[in-house]
């Protein structure tokens, strides 16, 4: 009797070739994509840790800023927090630094500058790989690097590494890479290895408000909690230090470095739910067309004796071998492609990843979807135990059609084939619901793929937009005597600019009741702002309101219409919150003031910064190239000397420039007047020479930290585009040529009436169209209620929506659909109206 | 002088049969004049539905020539014969095909609207055409599985001439009917005839080719009669039946 029941299931698989291969792929799809799933998510957690545990490296670190450094603070943890050994040592905190990059641009990293002697109180300096120690020591300038600058940015022993600051070069060479626990990532810094002299001199060169030299408290033990920490510390010296004190740690530095990649993750689990629907959908269509094409078979073999149960078995072996050949080849995929993924998967993280194909991972992914798959086939093939013999040979109860008369065609407009589509549909709203539900869930990810895969598409600068703040302008930074009102308005007649806005070098606050210090972001008047779009309430208008990031208002419960206190040197004031705004910007601390607003909380001070726009088509570099020859240079510049005069004057006016332009740049010096009498002459000059202090963009920094993560989302949504557009497409024609072989007798009938297979094809296409369009409209939402969280939660910011995006990627659905549906109706082609007439 | 309505020239139609091919249309000429009730008549086999789906345009033939007025029909593709068969052609089926999920009305507006645009004009044709045949208006809102076989014929027949097609073809429109039913029928098509339609029917059955004014015998894929009755109800129906029973005995029925 088995064998009979095999051998139906055997025919209806050779007679369904198409439908089969389609739930061959979709099973295959889905192990494959929940076998990298599951083999890789546990590489992704291991890597971060065995790479930490071979470094050696101690679990917590906490800079302070050296000369606010107390040896109270060690005591601090020894006593108060039990940490029995506590490691020191002194690093260089530098964020942003311009590194001329492999290409020749220019690139910035967040970088700490140590010695060996400070990276070996925190770890053990394991070296990877570098030069023969005979050529190390005749180098002049080495530096070590942590090895994700060989992994992700491509660096090799022996390479250049030119640090720029204040305008001149600072030209090292990679002696090589070593493995690095903590500080060895993007988001929070890397920390490179410089010789003793080295160091020092960076040590003088970086010394300024956003760089200085740290005193480290290096440690293991369980994670401290850091706010009380630095509360005591704060109590015993008697001052905020929250500005200028960091900490690291383990678990946040393995949460910032794996995060990107478990999003990965999850948006691979997200695909695989969609396959998983679309496949098991598949499969209810299927069996429910081949139990009413084959009912009479049913009946027949009922009557012969078959019991329902054995009947609906041949169905599900159907499912239990295609399901079962598309799980195996997914399952075998997966293992063999794991060397590329551990590639993928290493470059992503920085770190090495190895290991074997998982094969665990890849069989629990088979088994759990073939078992799905199963129990799914198995329930729906029990419906034939509601057709006895007599019913079945009937062809079943359902085609006595007493219902509703749905969209009767005498009340009919317009076209026919419209007509008998709409007919169709709402004649069988039944089986809409399934197709529903996979349009809805294909659906959302091609909605929000194209959401994501638009603001990558541009590189980084998609993802600059989420930043919370105008980056893309040039920030001038004035010396303290010049004219800045002057200068700002001689900048607003370049043709390169658009507008020139006066405002303040983003300084720290401290926000009471928080451990985060803020960095101010301020306008004269929002309104000028172009990249700041509240999540909630409004920008600030008054000097006595705040805006603040949604990480912050989420993280301290701050909601619009509270109050908080900013606190800088002593001065405490309380700002009024007019809006959350969703931002990166070191990682949503930020707040917004008005320049009135920050000048309540830092009355002397005053505006120091011109924020540039460039015209439309000129680039920041333009930009600046253009301010840099209208305005004779900056003093960064002027300080790296280069003096071509010919004449003894010339060449003494340009010495006199260098001197003045070092003295400014490193040692706060405000104005500088100089005489040199040589010969009977006089020459004099000064330090009014100079507008420009420096320039600062956010170029360099996108370019590092926003590069990478843009250009591998955008191909990841690529690939998830064609991925799930594939999917689509995969069950509109199955259910298609299910329709169409359901309906073969009708459409024969048709035919016969004079009906061309182009007008049945676009029937069956249009029948479909009602719930693709209510499919693709619930997708939009979803799929832009499902950006706004993944930005919102993930990244506490939000992306803006470009509409032209969104319409296009509906009517690509759309016409997608129809087109898949029309197409894979040509099957309708195939039936011969005489073949049917004489059957 | 009546018209050709249909003219074939060595018309071919063959089968391939399990890698042989099978002749089933051999050369044939024929013409089909306008305003005549051709009934087809044969042996099974003699090639008589596969004559008259390659008549209609349902299929095409392996050879030769059909001329549809001014139109050769025989290189057409299938959508263009599915175009040229909603303008010209009606269709009587023997298993009458409507289609299960529609009702009565819908069943002939579907034949319909394909051709004509005007909803409410065809809607007010159709139902005047299903009283005409019997069809009350109880039952146009009934499934094809709520009438007799009869009935159902009655709509198929209304479904083939709402068009007022050049030529209505038929495949043993009374083969599934009793007797009763198969009257109805027949009287149905006397009537449409009457009224100038050109029909070719195919029929094994004596009774119904009596309605016919022209007979076609058909052996081995060639016409081997072609015999020409007088108009139904022209003379009495003994009188008919000695004519066309000469004829059919000199072919050898």
């Amino acid at each position: 009797m088995h064998d009979k029941i095999l051998r139906l299931s055997l025919f209806n698989l050779k007679k369904n070739k198409r439908e089969v291969l389609g739930i061959i792929f979709m099973t295959m799809v889905t192990v494959l994509m929940l076998s990298v799933v599951l083999i890789n998510q546990k590489k992704i957690d291991t890597a971060f840790d065995e790479s930490f545990t071979r470094s050696g490296c101690v679990r917590q670190g906490v800079l302070f800023k050296a000369d606010k450094y107390r040896t109270a603070f060690a005591n601090i943890l020894r006593e108060g927090y039990g940490i029995e050994k506590v490691n020191e040592g002194c690093l260089i905190y530098s964020s942003m630094v311009d590194v001329l990059g492999r290409d020749g641009e220019t690139v910035a990293y967040n970088l700490m500058f140590a010695t060996e002697k400070t990276e070996r109180k925190m770890e053990d300096f394991r070296k990877i790989e570098h030069l023969p120690k005979e050529e190390i020591v005749e180098i002049e300038h080495p530096i070590w690097l942590p090895e994700g600058f060989r992994i992700k940015k491509g660096y090799d022993v022996g390479d250049a590494f030119v640090i720029l600051k204040n305008g001149k070069e600072y030209p090292f060479l990679i002696a090589g890479f070593y493995e690095a626990g903590l500080m060895s990532n993007d988001g929070y810094s890397h920390k490179v290895i410089l010789s003793d002299e080295d160091y020092a001199l960076f040590a003088m060169l970086f010394d300024s408000s956003k760089d200085y030299e740290c005193y480290g408290l290096f440690f293991d033990g369980e994670e401290i909690d850091f706010d009380r920490y630095l509360e005591d510390c704060n109590e015993v010296a008697s001052e905020n230090l929250s500005f200028t004190t960091h900490y690291h740690c383990y678990r946040w530095e393995k949460l910032n470095e794996t995060s990107f990649l478990e999003i990965f993750m999850m948006m691979i689990i997200g695909i695989s739910a969609v396959t998983l629907i679309a496949s098991l959908f598949m499969i209810r269509h299927k069996i429910s067309g081949d139990i009413e094409d084959q009912m009479q078979q049913i009946g027949v073999l009922e009557a012969l004796g078959y019991r329902s149960v054995e009947i609906s078995l041949s169905y599900l072996y159907e499912y239990v071998i295609a399901g079962g050949l598309g799980s195996v080849l997914g399952a075998v995929i997966a293992c063999l492609i794991t060397p590329f993924v551990n590639a993928g998967i290493t470059v992503m993280l920085g770190r090495r990843v190895d290991g074997d194909g998982g094969i665990t991972g890849a069989v629990i992914a088979a088994a759990t979807v073939l078992l799905l798959v199963v129990l799914f086939a198995l329930l729906k093939a029990r419906q034939v135990k509601n057709y006895p013999p007599v019913v079945a040979l009937r062809k079943g109860i359902r085609t006595h059609h007493f219902g509703k008369n749905i969209c009767p065609l005498d009340k009919m407009h317009g076209n026919i084939n419209l007509g008998l589509a709409m007919k169709g549909f709402f004649g069988n709203l039944k089986a809409s619901w399934g197709i529903l539900i996979c349009i809805i869930t294909a659906g959302t990810a091609i909605m929000f793929s194209a959401l994501t895969y638009d603001f990558s598409r541009n590189g980084a600068y998609g993802f600059a937009a989420t930043m919370g703040t105008d980056w893309d302008l040039l920030m001038v930074y004035t010396l303290s005597d010049s004219d800045i009102d002057a200068f700002r308005k001689e900048l607003t007649t370049l043709p390169q600019v658009r507008k020139a806005i006066k405002g303040f070098n983003g300084e720290h606050v401290s926000v009471k009741g928080s451990s985060d210090s803020a960095e101010v972001i301020s306008f004269g008047d929002f309104a000028d702002s172009e990249n700041i779009h509240p999540y909630e309430g409004r920008l600030p208008q008054y000097d006595n309101e705040v805006m603040i990031g949604l990480r912050r208002s989420r993280a301290e419960n701050i909601k619009v219409g509270d109050s908080i206190v900013l606190e800088y040197n002593g001065l405490e004031k309380t700002y009024i919150v007019s809006g959350i705004v969703g931002t990166i910007q070191n990682g949503g601390t930020v707040v917004y003031l008005t320049n009135d607003g920050y000048k309540r909380l830092n009355i002397f001070a005053a505006e120091n910064v011109v924020k540039v726009y460039p015209a439309e088509g000129v680039s920041i570099s333009e930009l600046q190239a253009v301010i840099d020859a209208h305005f004779g240079g900056t003093a960064r510049q002027a300080a790296k000397g280069g003096a071509n005069g010919q004449s003894m004057e010339e060449k003494i006016r340009a010495a006199a420039q260098e001197k003045i332009a070092a003295m400014l740049n490193q040692y706060g010096v405000t104005d500088v007047d100089y005489a040199v009498q040589v010969g009977d002459e006089l020459i004099t000059g000064n330090s009014r020479n100079f507008v420009i202090k420096e320039f600062f963009s956010y170029e360099g920094i996108i370019k590092t930290q926003m590069v990478p993560i843009a250009e591998t989302t955008k191909k990841f949504c690529f690939y998830a585009l064609i991925l799930v557009s594939g999917i689509v497409a995969v069950l509109i024609t199955i259910i298609t040529s299910n329709d169409v072989r359901r309906q073969r007798h009708a459409l024969g009938i048709m035919k016969g009436l004079g009906y061309s297979s182009k007008d049945l094809m676009l029937q069956l296409a249009l029948k479909y169209m009602p719930v693709i369009l209510a499919g693709t409209v619930i997708a939009t939402i979803c799929g832009l209620w499902i950006n706004n969280l993944f930005w919102g939660l993930l990244f506490a910011s939000f992306t803006k929506v470009n509409i032209q995006t969104v319409v296009v990627t509906d009517i690509f659905l759309l016409i997608f659909c129809f087109a898949v549906a029309y197409l894979s109706a040509g099957r309708i082609r195939k039936i011969s109206v005489t073949e049917l007439m004489t059957e | 002088m009546a018209s050709s309505i249909l003219q074939t020239e060595k018309l071919c139609k063959s089968f391939s049969n399990g890698g042989s091919l099978q002749h089933v249309i051999k050369n044939l000429d024929l013409e089909i004049i306008e305003g005549d009730f051709t009934v087809i008549m044969g042996a099974s086999g003699s090639g008589k539905s596969t004559l008259l789906y390659a008549l209609s345009g349902m299929d095409k033939p392996t050879m030769g020539k059909i001329r549809f007025g001014e139109k050769e029909i025989q290189d057409y593709s299938n959508d263009e014969l599915a175009i040229f068969r909603r303008g010209n052609c009606g269709f009587v089926f023997q298993s009458v095909y409507l289609l299960d999920n529609q009702t009565v009305l819908d069943n002939v507006l579907t034949g319909a609207l394909i051709v004509q645009k005007n909803t409410p004009k065809l809607v007010k044709k159709a139902k005047e055409l299903l009283k005409k045949v019997g069809i009350e208006e109880g039952l146009w809102k009934k499934y094809p599985n709520q009438l007799s076989g009869g009935e159902a014929q009655r709509v198929g027949i209304v479904r083939a001439i709402i068009n007022d097609p050049k030529i209505l073809f038929a495949d043993e429109p009374t083969g599934q009917l009793n007797s009763a039913s198969g009257k109805d029928v027949l009287d149905i098509f006397t009537e449409v005839h009457k009224n100038g339609q050109s029909i070719v029917l195919v029929t094994h059955d004596l009774k119904t080719a009596l309605r016919g004014t022209r007979v076609l015998y058909l052996r081995d894929g060639g016409v081997v009669g072609d015999h020409r009755m007088p108009a139904f109800g022209e003379d009495d129906e003994k009188e008919r039946r000695a004519h066309l029973t000469a004829f059919l005995e000199e072919m050898g029925w």
